[in-house]
């Protein structure tokens, strides 16, 4: 008998094919997806808090009835001398293989951040599901576990409500920054930038935040707030920037996307807002006798928000001069940053890379002593420039 | 014993043609009892063969007798003859040759003609004609009244267009071939009759436009017709399936339509049409793969229409393609790839379903295919329930019983949604065996799989040929000229050269130049200034 040596060659690959097969296979079924990641020190030893995703009972994922009564992700906590060991030994309570691919979150707590989160990271970069996009924060007073112990009532699944209102907060108010795992990484390996990240703080009585009663009420007793930033220097944090000061560190970086900036005028405080709709920032280095000067130029564009005194805003005089009050009031926001960051010795604004990408070669020079010698002495020169576009609906307000 | 087994394995040669043949050689003798005799012995005494005998002519009375097969010829032109024969027909009993005026006499067929062998007369009484014996003469003469019912000319089932023509193929070959040339008025349409099928005498009618076909496709098509040898043939999926360049292929090489205008502009395009009595659906050879995606609408529609759903058809047969093996390769392997709050979702509806998402994948697909075979082979009151039960149990309770999630329901939806809109079933079909092959490549190795697996089809489909033209032509080999008519069709007076590779070279052209609209209008107005 001869068998025909085509087809056969083909089964036999064929079946070759089932010898390997399905090796990677992961059914969904299997994974438990961690959305978030919390990372404390405890011990000397690190502690790893997972919070999972339970699918069945997030709202809308699922129309059939008997879910809506759990809770929406559970949290698990496993300790161990490297993150990877940690990892593994969650495994003792996790029945599914935990998988990071969506991990979107990772919280760091405060005691374990002013240690030092250089170490921490390579487990993370190392591993292929991580997404280097994930938002980092920092568990402000509070470890990462407390801060993940959290329901919250909108946004089921507590890391979403963080990271929602991280975004949103960058977006429309500008005190609060985005920082992204790549960003922290990059920042290692750059002598002239430090990271700088926001920070979240449960505000309330947290006793019993992770009950389910905690979102049955319309004010939660525990709820998650975002805090002021936390400003690292060689992977340590070495301070906090809120209120003012935060929102000039997004003006230098560029981060700035819409706020509302409140001014003085003539005798009323704090009388006219000023809501601006694009603002652009450029940083630029001269080196004058062999010492570096930063040039920030702002441009922003807005619009009158609000007003507690009678303007006449068809005048084009007293926009000229708003604008003006206006520059001058986020000029002093930007100093104000830049004189704190200068006194912390942290160059969170990324000068020194400014300096590097303009002279490369005395950057050779300066990089060893930037952050003690150049970076505090720096003479920042701020200039804005603001645009009143529309006044909004009204020319004449009612307040006369 | 042996012996007689060795035998019986020894392989038979095809010889049906002498068994058939065999006890009609030889000619019509002169006498009329043994000619009916003879039909009357050959025929085995059917019940449809009729002998009506009866005396010819006005004052002669040659006693004489019309033979033909109920149901097959016109009856009233049979009727009308008869009359003409009988009681009108006089003939000079001492003219030259009697049998000569008879048949030059006889005005009620179209077409008369002598016929001496018995094979012959066999021949033509079975494809509808009759004979006519008279006693003392040694040949018969053969009128041509064919007919009997035919379906009416009706809309076409399986190719329906909103604008166009409404009317379809028949069984009848020769209302077919009409229809064609009624629309291409031309002396260069060439129809060729050729007879296939030793038993059933199948009339083939191969037709091409003289000058615009390529010669040597004509020849290739004729000599892969002239070389079918068996019995029957009864469609034309018969001779598709003898004639094709490769069997082992999902895909199909030639490609076949149930509409005259469709044949029309592929014989202008120099494609040679092959016609088979008793079927509506005509063969168009040579095929190219972008052909299964044009339909006629595309060249009645305005350009950025056609274009856009010309696109909308290539991205249908992708989804039916792959969709339910993305969907197994995205939930088993690359779960990364999957939106935060969609993956959220499907985990949560994965949940309860007990079975991997291949197995669910496989249970659904096929659980679909059955149901379309189903709806199908139905009657059509049956169908309904068909549907109601599908929509019922497999939509809605299988997804409330958890065996399977109502994602995987939506995907395979789409999947049979996409393969019903791929203008033809030829190509759907062919993609729905491909869409296993695909899945089990995405259940093995996920993206991987599946890209292999498209890899695979595309190497494949470049090295088809149909009538040795390169089935992606224009895309492989590239014709820059022709793939104005591919994914986009380009407004028809773009469209200047017929299918290279497949029309005669020398004629490619097959418009005027400046048909576009508002350069005649610029001449115009020039004209009228002087």
């Amino acid at each position: 008998m001869k068998i025909k040596r085509y087809p056969f060659l083909i089964f036999m690959l064929f079946i070759c094919t089932l010898l390997f097969g399905c090796w990677s296979k992961k059914e969904l079924r299997d994974l438990a997806l961690i959305i978030a990641v919390g990372i404390d020190k405890k011990d000397g030893k690190y502690m790893s808090t997972f919070q999972v995703v339970n699918p069945g009972n997030v709202a809308g994922a699922t129309q059939r009835g008997g879910g809506s009564t759990g809770l929406p992700v559970a949290l698990y906590t496993s300790t161990g001398d490297t993150l990877v060991e940690a990892s593994r030994k969650a495994s003792k309570q996790i029945s599914r293989i935990p998988y990071y691919s969506h991990t979107n979150l990772v919280v760091i707590g405060e005691e374990l951040a002013k240690e030092g989160i250089q170490q921490i990271f390579d487990a993370v970069e190392r591993n292929p599901q991580f997404r280097p996009t994930a938002n980092i924060v920092i568990a402000r007073k509070q470890t990462a576990k407390q801060l993940l112990s959290v329901l919250t009532p909108i946004d089921k699944i507590p890391a979403n409500q963080m990271i929602k209102t991280l975004e949103l907060t960058e977006m429309m108010w500008g005190e609060n920054v985005d920082t992204r795992l790549r960003e922290v990484i990059e920042s290692f390996s750059l002598a002239g930038k430090e990271v700088i990240m926001s920070s979240f703080y449960v505000d309330g009585n947290r006793k019993h935040s992770d009950d389910q009663n905690n979102v049955r009420t319309m004010e939660p007793t525990a709820r998650l707030r975002a805090a002021e930033l936390a400003i690292f220097k060689k992977g340590k944090l070495i301070g906090w920037i809120g209120k003012e000061e935060a929102r000039g560190v997004l003006w230098i970086l560029d981060k700035i996307k819409q706020t509302a900036v409140t001014v003085d005028w003539k005798e009323e405080k704090e009388a006219v807002s000023y809501k601006v709709v694009r603002a652009k920032t450029k940083v630029t280095a001269q080196l004058r006798n062999g010492k570096p000067i930063i040039f920030v130029a702002v441009k922003t564009e807005g619009d009158i928000g609000e007003t507690f005194v009678a303007i006449d805003f068809t005048d084009p005089k007293q926009i000229v001069a708003l604008e003006k009050v206006m520059q001058q009031e986020i000029k002093a926001e930007i100093e104000k940053a830049a004189h704190v960051a200068q006194k912390k010795k942290s160059d969170i604004f990324g000068f020194g890379e400014v300096v590097h990408r303009a002279y490369p070669k005395e950057w050779k020079e300066m990089k060893k002593t930037w952050d003690d010698k150049y970076f505090p002495k720096l003479d920042v020169q701020v200039k804005v420039e603001s645009f009143i576009r529309r006044t909004g609906l009204r020319t004449r307000s009612y307040i006369q | 014993m042996w012996l007689r087994l060795r035998n019986q394995n020894k392989k038979q040669v095809y010889q049906y043609d002498k068994v058939a043949q065999e006890g009609i050689y030889g000619t019509i003798e002169r006498d009329l009892h043994a000619n009916i005799e003879k039909v009357r012995n050959i025929t085995g005494n059917s019940a449809d063969i009729v002998i009506r005998r009866f005396l010819l002519g006005k004052e002669e009375n040659l006693s004489s007798a019309l033979c033909f097969v109920s149901g097959m010829v016109d009856e009233n032109m049979v009727q009308q003859l008869l009359i003409e024969a009988s009681v009108q027909l006089s003939f000079p009993s001492t003219c030259c040759d009697q049998l000569d005026y008879i048949e030059k006499k006889i005005a009620t067929a179209n077409t008369t003609r002598r016929v001496k062998q018995w094979n012959e007369v066999f021949s033509l009484l079975m494809s509808g004609e009759s004979i006519l014996f008279i006693h003392g003469m040694q040949e018969a003469i053969s009128i041509a009244v064919k007919g009997g019912e035919y379906r009416a000319i009706t809309e076409p089932s399986t190719q329906l267009s909103i604008r166009g023509p409404r009317e379809g193929f028949t069984e009848s070959l020769g209302t077919n071939v009409a229809m064609v040339r009624r629309r291409i008025q031309h002396p260069h349409v060439r129809v060729e009759a050729i007879t296939v099928g030793e038993v059933t005498h199948t009339n083939v009618r191969m037709m091409y436009m003289k000058e615009i076909a390529d010669d040597n496709i004509v020849e290739e098509v004729r000599s892969r017709l002239q070389r079918i040898c068996m019995d029957g043939v009864l469609e034309s999926g018969y001779i598709e399936q003898l004639i094709e360049d490769e069997t082992f292929t999902t895909f199909p090489t030639i490609y076949h339509t149930e509409r005259p205008d469709s044949v029309a502009a592929n014989l202008l395009e120099g494609r040679v049409a092959i016609f088979v009595e008793g079927t509506p659906f005509v063969l168009i050879a040579p095929a190219v793969f972008i052909q299964f995606f044009q339909a006629v609408e595309d060249y009645y529609a305005r350009f950025d229409i056609a274009t856009a759903l010309r696109f909308l058809r290539i991205l249908v047969f992708f989804i039916s393609l792959v969709a339910p093996s993305l969907y197994i390769a995205a939930t088993t392997f690359h779960q990364e790839m999957i939106p935060t709050s969609l993956v959220i979702a499907i985990a949560a509806q994965r949940e309860s379903v007990p079975f991997p998402a291949f197995v669910e994948a496989v249970i659904m697909e096929v659980t679909f295919e059955i149901l379309r075979e189903a709806g199908v082979r139905l009657p059509r009151t049956v169908g309904q329930a068909v549907s109601i039960v599908g929509a019922l149990v497999i939509g809605q309770a299988a997804v409330e019983a958890g065996f399977v999630s109502s994602v995987m329901v939506i995907v395979v939806s789409i999947t049979a949604i996409a393969s019903f809109a791929t203008p033809s079933f030829a190509i759907a079909v062919s993609a729905r065996l491909i869409r296993f092959l695909l899945m089990v490549l995405a259940a093995l190795f996920g993206f991987y799989g599946i890209l292999i697996g498209l890899i695979w089809m595309t190497i494949h489909l470049c090295s088809l040929r149909s009538f040795g033209v390169p089935y992606m032509t224009p895309l492989a080999p590239l014709i820059p000229t022709n793939l104005r008519d591919t994914f986009v069709r380009f407004p028809l007076w773009a469209l200047t050269d017929r299918p290279h590779g497949i029309t005669e070279e020398t004629n490619i052209v097959r418009q005027g130049d400046e048909q576009r609209p508002e350069h005649n209008q610029e001449t115009r107005r020039e004209g009228d200034e002087n």
